[in-house]
This record gives C-alpha cells, structure tokens and sequence, in this order.
C-alpha cells in the first residue's frame, strides 16, 4: 500500500504529536523517521518544561497531546520553577530519563490505530499544482497521500561543527537531510539558516561530586497530565550545581578563534536565550563566574548533561575549560558539546494552520519553522495534525488565540512576526499572561478539547468534573455571607487575623491576603479544598482585580485587533511607511491591525497612517456615496430639457 | 477631520499669515508637486531649484498670463522643510484680494485648499514632530502674550518630549529587568536588584511629581491669569481697572451700578497676559429666589478666576463689610485686597482697616496692597502682586513646564502606576503584578507622546488648527 492520507516526516516531539493527533482524527497515517531508534529522542537537555513551556506542556495535555503524560511517566525529578513568583509565572519542569522517555513514545506509537511508522529518508515532495501529494524517499519510492506535514527539526541541510571541524547531520549519529528544503526554495520559498548548540555530555564516574552541591527536586508533584499518577513512578534523583571559574573564561577567551561562531564559519543565528558559554563570557564580561547543573541522563545512564555550557570548541579546548571547573577536574568526556547549523522556513509564509501559504496541503511545525524546545515543536506538532486532518475531513481550521492559550501566542508569533532567532517561548510573550495560567488549563481548555476529540472520553471527563466542581465553589463563594458575629471574631483573633468590619461573601472575604480555603472551611463552611479544585478558585478569586486591568489594557489594544485590513491593500500607497515596513507589510499581508502591530519592525507611526488611511478611504467612500445620490438629485430637473 | 490616504499624497496651499492687510503675507505649498505647480505660475523657477534659497520674480495668472503681484519664492527641498515635503512658500504683498488671486492660481494649476492644521499633520506624519510638539506649534500660534509663546516655543522644541521620553527610556528599562526576573529566574543571570529597581522607579516618579507641579503656573502662562474684580458699588472698581489697563475702558460714574454686565479686560504685564473680570453689575449675592439665574453665571465667573481682587474704600469705613459677597464664591481661592483711596486717609483710617480685616473669617491672611486710583506704583505693585501670587517662580525657571490638561492627566496615571508599582516591589508581590502597573504607567507617558495610536487624542489635537498652519 503506498498511499496514506497524512504523511508525516520526522518523528522527533513535533512529529510524534502530529502523527498520533492526525491517526486519532481517523486518518490513514505514515510516520517517516530517518532513524527508528531515535523516537522522541531527546537531543540536547533532558527534561521537559520551564517557564511558560510548562504552560505549553499542560495545554497540550488537556487537547490530547502525548508529551505531558510521558513526561510525568519518566519524571526523575521534578520542580515548580518562580514558586516565589505569583501563580501566572510559575512553570513545572521535569527532568526525564531520556531513554525511557524515548521508549514509552515509541510504545506508544506502536500502539496507535491508523498509523503506521517506517525507516527511510524523505528526499523530495510530489507536488501538483502548488499542491502537495506526496514524498519520494532515498530509494527513489513515491508514497502517495492527500496532506504532508514536515517536521524534519535541525535536520535540513544541517552541518554540525566541533571546532573548525565539519559534518553533515542534524545531530550526532543522525545524516543531515538534504534535498527538501532546496526543493522548497525552488518553489519560492525563503529558507534562512539557524544555530543551535548542545553541551558535552561527561562520564558519571569521573566526576568528583564531593565539589557539587546536590539539588533535590521538590517533594510535593503536580503532575502535567490528569491521566497521570499523582505519585512518582521512577526514583527522584538529584542534580547538582558547580560553577565556572575565572581559569576556565580565560581558556575559552583565548580559544575563541577556534569557536566556529567567532571566526565567521557558523552564519546562522544562535538563539540569544540560550547562549553559548563562549556567548556568555562575551556578552557578561564582568562575571567571573557562570552556574552550571549536571544532570543525569536517566537512571541508569552513565551520561550527564552539563546545562548551561552549550560550546562549540575543539574538543581538547573543551577538555582543558572543563577540568578547571571544580568536580570536573578529572572529566572524561563522552561526547563533546556541538553547534548544529540547519535551514529554517521563514514562518511568515505559513497560515495560523500551519499549512503553507503557497503550497495546498503542506504543514510545516517544529524547529522547522525557527523554533526552539521540544514543547514549542510539540504543540505545532499537535496543531499541524489537527489542521491537516480537519482540511481532509472539511472542518474548521483550528487556531487557538491569543487570550485561550500559550499555544496561541506561539503560532500567532510566528505567523505574523516571524523569527530571526530560534524563538523559545516565554511568559512576557503572552499580553493575557494573568490568564494563562497553568493551574487553569482546564478551565480554558477543557470544552475546546472535547470539540477536538483527541482526549480519551475518561480523560475528558476528569476535566469536566474538575471544571464544576471549580465552577461550583466559585458560585457558592460569591453567594454565600460571614458574618462578623462575636464568634467569628474571637476566631479571628485567636488566628491572628485582622477583625471584619462588616459582613462579607466568602468571595470577598477570600480576597484578604491572609485567607485561603483551609481558613474559610475552618469556620464551618463546607468547602471542597482538593488543591485541583480550590487553588485555581482561590488564584482566579485573588488575580480578578488584576485580571481586570489586564483585560482593560488590552482591550484597548482590542481596537486594532479588530480593524480588519482589507486583503488586497496597497501598502506603496500609504504615506509616512518606510520601504522595510511597505516591504513586511506586503508580506504577511496582516488580516487585522492588531496582527500589523505585531509585526517587528513596523513602528507604532505606520500604525497610525495605516489607521488614517483605512478612515479616509472609507469617509472617502461614504462621501462618494452621498455624491452620487447628489448628482442623481440634480440630474433630475435636467430631464425635461433634455427632452426639449 | 483625521487626513490620510489619497489626500496626503496631494499638494496642499493655504495663506499662512492672517488674515487681513499688512505688509506681507505668506502662502504656504506644500507637497510633492509643488514644483511644478509653481513652475506653472512662476516660469522662470529653476529646474534644479536649491534649499533654502529665496527667488524673485511675478507671479502670474496661468490663464491669462497677467501678473498678480511679484512675489519672494523660498524654496524647502523634500525632507528639509516643516512639513517634510517639498514646500514653497510665497511671499507676496499683503493684500487679502492678491492672496486670494494667488490661492486661486495655484489651485487652477493642481494644488488643493489646506485644511486646518493640515501643514503640520503633515509634519507629525513624516515624524518632523510628535504629538506634544505638535500642540507646541498650536499653542505658539495662538499664544497671546510673550511668556506663553516662550513656554510654546520650549515645547515645540521638544524639551518636554525629552524629558518623558528619558523617563519612559528608564522605565522601560525598569520593565524589561522585571520580565527577565521573571522568564530567565533559571538561569543564574541576575541583571539587577530589587533595590536598584525602587530607586529607579522612584528616581522617574518624582521627575513626574516635578514636572507635575509646573502644571499651575504652565497653565497661567499659557492661558493667562483670570482674575475677578469685586467690590461693592463705588468703591473704584472702574477707575481702578482704568488705572490698570491705562486707558479709559467705560465711563467713570459717581451712581452706583453704572456697569451692567461681567466686563473682562486684558493687558499684558512683564509678558503675562492677565484678564480681568469686572463683576460690577453683576450679584454677588442671591437676595431672593428671582435672582437666582443671575447668580448662577455670577458662579460660573468665579470658577473660572485664579484670583480676587476685593476692593474696599478706605474713607468709607461704615461701609467696610463683605456682606454684599456669597462666601461661597470666594473659598479656597486666592485674594488680594485693595484699600483704595488711600491717599485721602489718615494713619488710624489705616489701623482701623488693619483691625476690620482681621475680624473677617474669609481674610485671614489675604495681601493687602495700599492704592490710588491716579499713581502708577499703585499700577505697578498690583500687578507684580497678582503675578506673585499665582505664578510659582521656581516652576517657571524649570526646564520643562506642564500646559496642557491632556499631558497632566496623563502624567498624573503615570505617576499614580509607578507609586503602586514601587509599593507592590517592596511588599514583595508578584513580579507579573508589578510589571502590570508598570505597563499601565508606560502607556500613559507613550499616549502622551503620541506614541500609541489614539484618533480622538489626535482629532483633538489637530482640529484645534486654523488653517493655514
């Protein structure tokens, strides 16, 4: 049989979603991975979540997605990220056992209806009419299917450098993939080049941990998905902290013309968040020191991972830095830290679907599309598979927006700002942050997913039931009364509680800083204090205020957001635009103002003659309008005469 | 009223001196047409004309070749004139039926009637000014006495846009530290302190609080002090008013009443405009319910003072009393007491006014100046009495002085943002909250720059333009 209706190319954490969303949507599903081994691998760190990607991580969960259970099923540490912080900006991050990790998604896979998953190498798309039908692979087969999604990560013409020192790949051990995206180019597409970097993966036994501090995970575990235990199912371990010293600055210092990013060989952009230790000692010239965590692999592995010192020295420059870091003065290294250089498609040239703007039926998600992170990849992973099989089954597009979800933020982003960066995602990204919070998810979530039908209907229910039961406290918060009675009081007090000046809801009285639910239950209210219940009630009860300005600011912004932009506007027409903002302007050809605004490099003044203009050409409208009932008017007395 | 589209790309003409006969007057082409519109009236216009560089020759009727009038061409190359477009400016004879004629030939030729502040839209749209210049250029235009223009001209100069964009730049600073506290807290790259954050914020709120406490005196520079003249009848009122303004402004009768209405009478002293409302016909207070109506627009003239000037006669001691004023009225204001006629009065005429004065609940620390209604030191001290009272010295000398009630308003939310931010910092809230105040206050100080775009702040601000400007 060589002919599907989805193919999906890459199996890494975009393609994996895609791939599992677009089989469960009933669509006959290949899954091409260059190497079988290697599903769901993890290539550079190994955990999953952080700050706002925890966010991206539990929206997946609820919509259906793989990668929030997984994670909480191969969890060897686990920690709630800004617990000093408010609610909105605290982030769960695990740290996985890799290999199991990548195990449980090859399972899991194999476990799938419709889908069925092949080693091989996509070497070109069958494309008919700007429409894509297909693949070729290494062998020269074609595999006939109705929509392709491509998720092909680092792997496009990827070269990584060790030193001076090149190859092809997109990642040790992995050949590059070449061919598409010259394939992609030739059909009008712009492809720009991309950096990333991984550290040097070090030998367990020849680290002196004596000179670490070890870092435990937290005890209490929030896991990312409801259908997970709320128990851990794999031994905790630590991890542990040591620092650079001001020897090890002065070995890279000296080396940096040997760092293929400082002496011109790398032209692609690194990510600016997640630099190079040669970056960081650049940019940050007056430390002396920078953090470094060393973490296991996975339980049983020999490897760790050295967060914080992505490089791309030769290897014995990373020897010499790395033994003058205290543990490590012994070190072997296993593998030596890298830069992979690969092609990206300016995302800009696809829709908030992720199909592409030129091509019918051709997805794009993942690093790909000049992300970074495995969570980034996941969630378009998730949303490329969706829209590639409800364009097969004619339903709706699928976009989630900007206020619904950090998924929103990410494509809506992407699609109209596009990147120069490997874009990573953060809290500050999202204008709706108060809302978006990880502890209501579900709340945003929960009826979009059923909508979906991806989540399993035991999934979906626990959800629901979790929904009303939040739902029914916040109603019985704000209908029910306390009353400053001498009982109250005297509780109050032996508490050490401000006194009530007069009787409040419970929802108001839920607003003191120094009440939560476990105080509202003591004085007698039957309240359901389940933490799944009652800490997203008590956040949404204590953020309102907050939540309100927010929502004012950006109902201001709202404005533009609605102005919708005619298609076929002519940007050289409009007064007071620079050429770069003509130039990007007709290039995303933004739908709102809003999404114009978002545009880098477009500044708020060609925002305001956009404005102007669109308000003169419709008065200008409306007054030919009236002018032509004026001259209909006028020609009237002319008749007769014109009879005469 | 918002321009844009098509018509910006149009070139505008308008007479942009007043209307009227004068020596000259001067009409304004602006666009990117202007040189060959001028071309059609002015044949001998170079091809390659140069910047700044002033050309004589007649202009003539491209109709009938006639000449209308001969005329100075100066010449401003694209990008190098107000507008920023390519603009010509006439100047011709000063004559309305020329400029007119002018006007005329040019939009027989191509160019298109400017509409009100129209010219310097365009210079706000080709980002030659922002939005508080812009309002600089109307306040310029229409300012009535030299401080005024001064404080206009400062303000078209940019250096109140200056300063808020230095505190806007510092905030902003403030707020990027705070999302990175936020989104990189993993990292172990801490940029600054909590501390360092508070003194900054706090280092913007009272350059706000600073330029916020100019807003009273900027307003009475640009506006001009309103002051309400009041007195029972045929104390001297009038001949007071007379002495200020230096002339005879309406018959000096010995009847009580002779003025009728309010009567408002300007006059610039040391370059500040000065208004003075002469409320010698009108209640002061309600004697009955018919009087009512009257009353309400006797209210309205004190809402609108900065200033009381209450005049007594000082040889009618039996007539010493404010009866004849609702206390209403005066609250909260400023005053100055006149003691008129001192020159026909004895020095315990003098004491007994002193003691009167004390005894009255509404004067306790009111001025009292001393005055003749023919002796112009009398003239002199009141004035400079007047503009001492109400003009604040220190904020007048400041490098930037608040005019405008939109700018206040929104320094004032600013202000008000950044001081709950501060607090919200040092009760340790949550950085998203702290970085939400902080959002609010930049917003207020990017709508006062015009940086954000709002069509009602810019409605507001160019349809106060005649046009022309």
């Amino acid at each position: 049989m060589n002919s599907f209706d989805i193919i999906v190319v890459g199996a890494g954490h975009a393609g994996i979603e895609a791939a599992m969303a677009s089989a469960n949507l009933g669509q006959n599903t290949l899954l091409i991975t260059s190497n079988i081994k290697r599903i769901g691998y993890m290539s550079c760190n190994p955990s999953i979540g952080g700050l706002a990607k925890g966010h991206m991580v539990r929206e997946l969960d609820i919509l259906g997605g793989q990668m929030g259970h997984v994670a909480d099923q191969t969890c060897i540490q686990f920690k709630r990220l800004n617990s000093s912080k408010g609610p909105a900006v605290r982030g769960t991050r695990v740290q996985n056992d890799k290999k199991k990790y990548s195990e449980t998604m090859t399972q899991i896979l194999s476990n799938q209806q419709n889908l069925k998953v092949v080693e091989g190498e996509v070497k070109s798309l069958i494309l008919e009419k700007r429409e894509c039908r297909g693949v070729v692979t290494h062998d020269g087969a074609q595999i006939f299917s109705k929509a392709v999604i491509i998720t092909a990560g680092t792997f496009l013409n990827g070269v990584m450098h060790i030193g001076l020192e090149q190859s092809a790949g997109g990642r040790v051990g992995d050949k590059a993939s070449i061919g598409l995206s010259d394939q992609l180019k030739d059909n009008g597409f712009t492809v720009r080049r991309l950096k990333t970097g991984t550290p040097p993966r070090l030998l367990n036994s020849s680290i002196d941990w004596s000179k670490t501090t070890p870092q435990f995970g937290d005890d209490h575990f929030f896991p990312f998905s409801l259908k997970s235990s709320e128990h851990f199912q794999l031994p905790q371990i630590a991890c542990h902290l040591t620092r650079t010293t001001t020897e090890t600055h002065e070995i890279i210092r000296n080396n940096l013309d040997k760092s293929p990013m400082y002496c011109g060989i790398i032209e692609g952009t690194g990510p600016r968040y997640c630099p190079s230790i040669e970056d960081k000692i650049s940019r940050f010239v007056d430390r002396e020191s920078h953090q470094t965590f060393l973490e296991p692999e996975g339980l049983d592995s020999d490897l760790i991972y050295l967060q914080g010192i992505s490089t791309s020295l030769p290897e014995e420059i990373q020897y010499q830095f790395l033994r003058t870091i205290p543990g490590l003065e012994n070190v072997k290294m296993v593998r030596p830290g890298y830069a992979v250089e690969y092609d990206f498609i300016e995302p800009t040239q696809i829709w908030h679907s992720l199909e592409t703007r030129t091509i019918q039926n051709l997805f794009l998600a993942g690093q790909i599309n000049g992300t970074s992170g495995y969570e980034e990849a996941a969630v378009q992973g998730l949303v490329a598979g969706i829209n590639a099989a409800h364009k097969l089954l004619n339903k709706d597009k699928f976009i989630l927006g900007r206020d619904q979800a950090y998924i929103g933020v990410l494509i809506d982003d992407l699609v109209t700002k596009g990147t120069r960066e490997p874009y990573r995602m953060f809290t500050s990204r999202a204008e709706h942050r108060l809302v978006l919070r990880e502890d209501n998810t579900l709340d945003r979530l929960a009826l979009v997913s059923r909508g979906l039908g991806l989540a399993s209907s035991q999934h979906l229910e626990k959800m629901e039931d979790i929904h009303q039961r939040r739902s029914a406290q916040k109603a019985f918060l704000k209908s029910t009364k306390i009353f400053p009675n001498q009982e109250v009081q005297a509780k109050l007090q032996s508490l050490g509680m401000v006194a009530m000046t007069k009787s409040l809801t419970l929802e108001e009285f839920l607003r003191r800083t120094d009440v939560n639910p476990s105080v509202i239950q003591s004085f007698g209210f039957d309240l359901d204090i389940d933490p799944l219940v009652s800490d997203a009630v008590e956040i949404d009860v204590k953020y309102a205020g907050y939540v309100k300005r927010q929502l004012e600011l950006i109902g201001q912004a709202k404005k533009f957001e609605e102005l919708l932009l005619p298609q076929d506007m002519d940007y050289n027409l409009i007064k007071g635009l620079s050429t770069e903002e003509i130039d990007k302007l007709s290039r995303v050809r933004p739908r709102t103002l809003g999404q114009a605004q978002r545009i880098s490099g477009v500044n708020p003044s060609a925002i305001q003659a956009i404005m102007i203009s669109l308000k003169s050409s419709q008065a200008s409208k409306e007054k030919s309008h009236v002018r032509h009932a004026d001259t209909h008017n006028q020609s009237a007395p002319l008749a007769p005469r014109d009879l005469v | 009223m918002i321009y844009g589209g098509d018509r910006d790309r149009s070139t505008i003409c308008a007479v942009s001196t007043p209307s009227g006969f004068g020596g000259i007057s001067v009409i304004r082409l602006s666009g990117i047409n202007s040189e060959n519109i001028i071309r059609k009236v002015f044949s001998q216009f170079p091809k390659i004309p140069e910047s700044h560089k002033i050309y004589l020759g007649h202009l003539k009727d491209p109709l009938t070749t006639e000449s209308i009038d001969q005329c100075l061409f100066s010449y401003f190359a694209e990008g190098k004139s107000y507008t920023g477009e390519t603009t010509v400016e006439i100047s011709c004879h000063g004559s309305p039926t020329i400029c007119d004629r002018i006007l005329k030939a040019l939009i027989s030729v191509g160019a298109q009637a400017a509409r009100p502040g129209e010219f310097t839209y365009r210079a706000f749209m080709n980002n030659n000014l922002d939005l508080i210049q812009a309002e600089g250029v109307l306040n310029l235009i229409e300012s009535r006495s030299q401080k005024s223009a001064q404080l206009a001209f400062r303000q078209l100069m940019g250096g109140l846009s200056e300063k808020i964009e230095k505190i806007e730049s510092e905030m902003t600073w403030c707020l990027a530290h705070i999302e990175a506290s936020i989104d990189f807290s993993t990292e172990g790259l801490e940029t600054t302190t909590q501390e360092e954050l508070i003194n900054k914020l706090s280092t913007c709120e009272n350059d706000i609080q600073k330029i916020l406490k100019t807003y009273q005196t900027g307003r009475l520079i640009k506006d001009g002090l309103q002051v309400a003249l009041v007195g029972k009848p045929n104390v001297g009122k009038s001949s007071l008013l007379n002495l200020l303004l230096g002339y005879d402004r309406s018959i000096v009768s010995q009847q009580a009443g002779t003025t009728r209405d309010v009567v408002s009478e300007e006059l610039i002293h040391k370059g500040q405009r000065i208004v003075f409302l002469d409320t010698a016909g009108i209640r002061l207070k309600t004697a009955d319910d018919i009087e009512l109506i009257g009353m309400k627009k006797t209210k309205e003239v004190f809402q609108n003072a900065d200033l009381c000037l209450i005049v007594f006669d000082l040889n009618q001691p039996l007539d010493w009393s404010m009866d004849f004023l609702d206390p209403d009225l005066i609250i909260g204001k400023n005053i100055l007491l006149i003691a008129n006629k001192s020159d026909l009065v004895t020095p315990e005429i003098f004491e007994k006014f002193m003691k009167f004065i004390q005894t009255q609940n509404l004067l306790p620390d009111a001025q009292v100046i001393f005055s003749t209604t023919f002796d112009s030191h009398s003239k002199e001290s009141i004035l400079n009495q007047i503009c001492k009272t109400l003009l604040d010295d220190e904020a007048a000398e400041n490098e930037v002085l608040l005019a405008n009630a939109r700018h206040f308003e929104n320094l004032k939310v600013s202000s008000a943002n950044i001081s709950s931010a501060i607090a919200a910092l040092k009760a340790g809230d949550g950085a998203e909250l702290v970085s939400l105040d902080l959002k609010e206050a930049l917003i207020s100080l990017q709508d006062m720059l015009g940086k954000r775009f709002d069509d009602q702040i810019m409605d507001r601000v160019f349809k106060e333009f005649c046009i022309g400007k």
